[in-house]
């Protein structure tokens, strides 16, 4: 009899057990997102990427800084602030460099295939008061260089800056501004600090 | 006759005993399984914060990690701010979420504001600042969407870490969305 009381009580906490540890299963986080289940294999070549998961990681310039831009004292001379940057191409997962290549796209934050397109910095205070620039994707610029947004933008993602097909592979380009804009504006009229922002858009196409 | 009735009480006191001894037994035996499955699931482990941004809530992780092997980074090399790229990803329709790796990557000295949307201007989502390290890999979308093949983009504004978020150069990741 006591023998049988011990069995039943047993079995109810087994079983209470059970339901506790079925439950807690069901709930699966982002931190562990394949449960407690390892799943071993060896796959060679390659593979398509998950579906969500990162492809590839590109390192963009933090910042567009020319610096102090010195009023020109001579306009019938070039005067011009050059600034380089770097691109990078991070990481790459699963390109099939034969087939794709990561493209990457420039423009201002505020160009438009509509509206303006070119690249500005402007007055922190005043943001009316602004100068142009041109970018170039080679440095230094050489008497053969030419600036990517010589022609009209055509398509929202910007001009078209380079494409990168293996891990590792880097762009070094340069920002110019041409002085000669500030003696169109009496120097007191234009102190200050500048900034402008470029949007760098990538995407893994075929070619 | 007394000395039976004092055997048959210490049997008796033997028999309670044993009852609560087994009691006892049983209740630890509960609180040991309870424990493990607690520490199984993970419920002891640090809480993730919650992005509030904008009514739309999303579980950020702090060691959102962007899944590509590292690459050492050469002495000398100038710093800049890496952006996580995609190429499609994947939902059922009706979906009001989207398994999708969005963060930024630890080594980065920026912050950023992430911005799901559809070419034709639909934002998906909003994220709040994402310091380095922070992310999620599963998005709540402000709407479902139905079947088709969408032009997805994840826009990347990049942030200095001060009292401002002084905004600096963006980026923008496209990539194509299939809905099943």
């Amino acid at each position: 009899m006591k023998a049988k009381r011990v069995f039943t009580i047993f079995l109810a906490v087994l079983m209470i057990a059970m339901t506790v540890v079925s439950v807690s299963a069901a709930e699966l986080t982002n931190q562990k997102p394949g449960g407690q289940t390892e799943v071993i294999a060896k796959i060679s070549g390659s593979t398509p990427p998950d579906p969500g998961s990162v492809s590839y990681v590109i390192t963009i310039p933090e910042v567009v800084d020319f610096q102090e831009l010195e009023y020109p004292s001579d306009t019938s001379v070039p005067n011009y602030s050059d600034v380089s940057y770097t691109l990078k191409a991070t990481e790459i997962n699963n390109l099939d460099p034969t087939t794709q290549q990561i493209s990457v796209y420039v423009k201002d934050q505020n160009a438009t295939v509509n509206g303006d397109q070119e690249f500005y910095i402007a007055n922190k205070s005043d943001a009316n008061i602004k100068f142009s620039y041109d970018v170039y994707n080679s440095a230094p610029v050489g008497d053969n260089s030419v600036n990517i947004n010589r022609n009209a933008m055509t398509q929202a993602a910007g001009y078209y800056l380079t494409g990168f097909k293996e891990q590792g592979e880097t762009l070094d380009g340069t920002l110019r501004l041409d002085r000669n804009q500030l003696a169109a504006h009496e120097l007191a009229d234009i102190v200050g600090d500048y900034s402008g922002y470029m949007v760098f858009f990538s995407a893994v196409e075929t070619i | 006759m007394k000395t039976e009735k004092s055997q048959k009480q210490t049997d008796k006191n033997k028999s309670k005993k044993k009852t609560v001894l087994l009691i006892a037994a049983v209740v630890l035996l509960l609180a040991a399984a309870v424990l493990l499955t607690l520490l199984l699931s993970g419920a002891f482990e640090p809480k993730q914060e919650k992005n509030d941004h904008k009514g739309v809530v999303g579980v950020i992780s702090d060691d959102w990690d962007d899944g590509i092997e590292e690459e050492s980074k050469p002495q000398g090399e100038k710093s800049g701010t890496r952006i996580p790229g995609y190429s499609a990803a994947e939902m059922n329709a009706g979906d009001e979420s989207l398994v999708l790796s969005i963060g930024n990557p630890k080594e980065n000295k920026v912050g950023f504001f992430a911005t799901l949307k559809l070419s034709d201007g639909t934002v998906l989502y909003e994220s709040g600042l994402l310091k380095p390290g922070q992310g999620l890999t599963e998005i709540p979308l402000n709407q479902t969407l139905e079947k088709g093949v969408y032009d997805a983009s994840v826009y990347y504004q990049c942030v200095l870490l001060d009292e401002e978020n002084t905004p600096l150069n963006a980026a923008e990741s496209a990539f194509k969305l299939y809905v099943n």
